[in-house]
């Protein structure tokens, strides 16, 4: 499904964040993503997103090397993914319920065919008393939320989440663990970038350790 | 994957509400209405200044497209007018009896094929074509004014006008023909310089209004830059975003259209009144309206007018998804 090899990455002319990183993500698996502050989880993320373009070696998602791919074949890939920002990145002018349907709206889905179940999604997560309100009047838990449901709301074959539960009591973050679970269970892939141990030790899944712009794979 | 499928896929029942201010769009009914917010926010796009400027750019392609057409429709009239017509000379001097010369030429000319009215002017009527440069007077009389014979062909066949031009030659003498050639090629320069003239303002408006719509468009960019980007990560194709930019700018460039164009057909519904009001005595007027026709613009140049809002909007939209493509580029 993803596959880096020999992966380098660096902005401009300064130093590699990123250093020979090769690995594989096979459908259907699940993986946190690890390591120290400024290890580069995020800009990890952000190649496997396609938001980056990598400063040598080779990245194939879903099989397609993103080197040889247009604007709109990496537009394609995208709408594969879904991505939960750390700073959530809702549009502040829409509702909780039209950020959420955005994926769909962007695929060109009529709003009858998805309105049902962009309000369940939201009722699921916890927001069904916050569907029309703006993002400026929602908490920080509730930001994070409602960019997870918009995350998953088109059913992604592979989820990435930087820091998912950041925001949220233990509570939420167990259930938004066991929606991401079940996501995995139905066939998703997802690497969850975090800090937290304690959310780490809730699953058997593998690591993939950053540590000073190179990775190491760990767990089962 | 062309402006033609965004045309087609372009929610044009919502374009009215687009038009319309947001009171008056709320109350107009729910097919009307847009089903979701817009992505874009359209406060982000652009303030009153922009659909002023686009409004008077509107305002002067119309002026200029009107006037262009008036002056058109009034040479082609007059061309008209001229080319029906020729127009006899006798000459006064070494003639002893003018009035039979008149009146023999005058026979002469009725039987030819292709002439459908012969007119002698009087001495007097000769004179009064003189009254405008020399007034009127009595000397007026005292002088060998030509005489002249209006002569009206007709148009769907036309006589050989070389030929009655040989046989008056040979017939009579002092006798010269006008068929207005002169007059009809100077017409035919004078209308095609105004034609280019209009063309090279209407250009100019043109590109006026393309770069203020550019400078708009990588504006509205910068600022919606953070949308973009979600917009990047939900997977919006390009053709998407720039759609979802070009909506706004058809919407504003058919508001503003309609601004500019309405202005310009009170100014030619009111034109008539100033020619009256700046005419400055009757000859002038008389000179202004021979160049400008009545002063009113016809069905036709209404439709002209119309045709320079579409014109400016679909401008406004192209010149929107050209840019948005443009920076986009650079966003990858």
């Amino acid at each position: 499904m993803i596959r880096f090899d020999n992966v380098g990455l660096r902005y401009g002319s300064g130093p590699e964040i990123l250093r020979d990183v090769t690995f594989h993500v096979l459908p259907g698996s699940f993986h946190f993503l690890t390591g120290p502050s400024g290890a580069g989880k995020t800009s990890l993320l952000r190649l496997l997103f396609m938001s980056l373009r990598p400063s040598r070696g080779l990245i194939f998602v879903f099989g397609e090397n993103i080197a040889d791919l247009p604007a709109s074949g990496r537009a394609a890939l995208r709408r594969r993914i879904g991505i939960v920002f750390q700073d959530f990145r809702l549009l502040d002018h829409l509702t909780t319920w039209e950020n959420v349907a955005l994926p769909l709206r962007v695929m060109g889905k009529k709003e009858s065919d998805y309105a049902d179940d962009v309000t369940d999604l939201l009722h699921w997560v916890g927001l069904g008393s916050r569907i029309h309100a703006y993002p400026e009047v929602l908490s920080g838990g509730e930001k994070q939320r409602a960019a997870i449901a918009r995350a998953v709301i088109g059913r992604p074959e592979l989820l990435l989440a930087d820091e998912p539960t950041g925001n949220v009591d233990p509570a939420i973050g167990n259930r938004l663990l066991r929606l991401f679970v079940e996501l995995n269970r139905l066939g998703t892939s997802v690497i969850i970038a975090t800090h937290d141990y304690a959310l780490m030790e809730q699953l058997e899944a593998p690591r993939l350790m950053l540590y000073e712009g190179q990775l190491q794979v760990s767990g089962p | 994957m062309t402006v033609l499928d965004d045309i087609k896929d372009y929610p044009w029942t919502g374009l009215i509400a687009g038009v319309l201010p947001p009171r008056l769009a709320a109350k107009l009914p729910p097919k009307f209405q847009a089903k979701s917010s817009q992505i874009v926010p359209a406060a982000s796009i652009a303030g009153n200044a922009l659909t002023v400027v686009i409004a008077i750019m509107t305002f002067l392609a119309c002026l200029t497209a009107g006037g262009v057409y008036m002056i058109n429709q009034s040479a082609n009239a007059w061309v008209d007018d001229i080319a029906s017509e020729i127009t006899i000379e006798l000459d006064p001097l070494n003639t002893a009896d003018i009035e039979k010369k008149m009146t023999l030429v005058a026979l002469f000319l009725a039987k030819q094929s292709g002439i459908t009215r012969v007119k002698p002017l009087s001495a007097d009527d000769s004179a009064k074509l003189l009254e405008p440069w020399l007034g009127s007077t009595a000397a007026l009389s005292a002088l060998p004014i030509p005489r002249l014979i209006a002569v009206e062909i007709d148009r769907s066949s036309p006589p050989d006008i070389d030929l009655i031009k040989n046989a008056l030659n040979q017939n009579f003498e002092g006798v010269t023909l006008d068929d207005h050639r002169r007059w009809q090629s100077e017409i035919k320069l004078i209308t095609r310089s105004t034609a280019l003239g209009g063309i090279a303002v209407l250009g100019l408006v043109a590109a006026a209004t393309i770069a203020v719509i550019v400078s708009a468009t990588r504006s509205a960019m910068a600022t919606n830059r953070a949308v973009i980007e979600v917009l990047h990560f939900v997977g919006a194709t390009e053709r998407f975003i720039a759609s979802e930019f070009e909506r706004h700018f058809l919407g504003l460039g058919v508001r503003a259209g309609l601004a500019g164009a309405f202005a310009a057909a009170i100014a030619f519904l009111l034109l008539p009144f100033l020619m009256y009001l700046l005419g400055g005595g009757a000859v002038t007027e008389a000179e202004t309206r021979r160049l400008l026709g009545s002063g009113e613009l016809d069905f036709g140049g209404y439709i002209l007018l119309v045709g320079i809002v579409v014109v400016v909007a679909a401008l406004c939209m192209i010149t929107s998804r050209f840019g948005v493509f443009r920076v986009l580029k650079n966003y990858a």
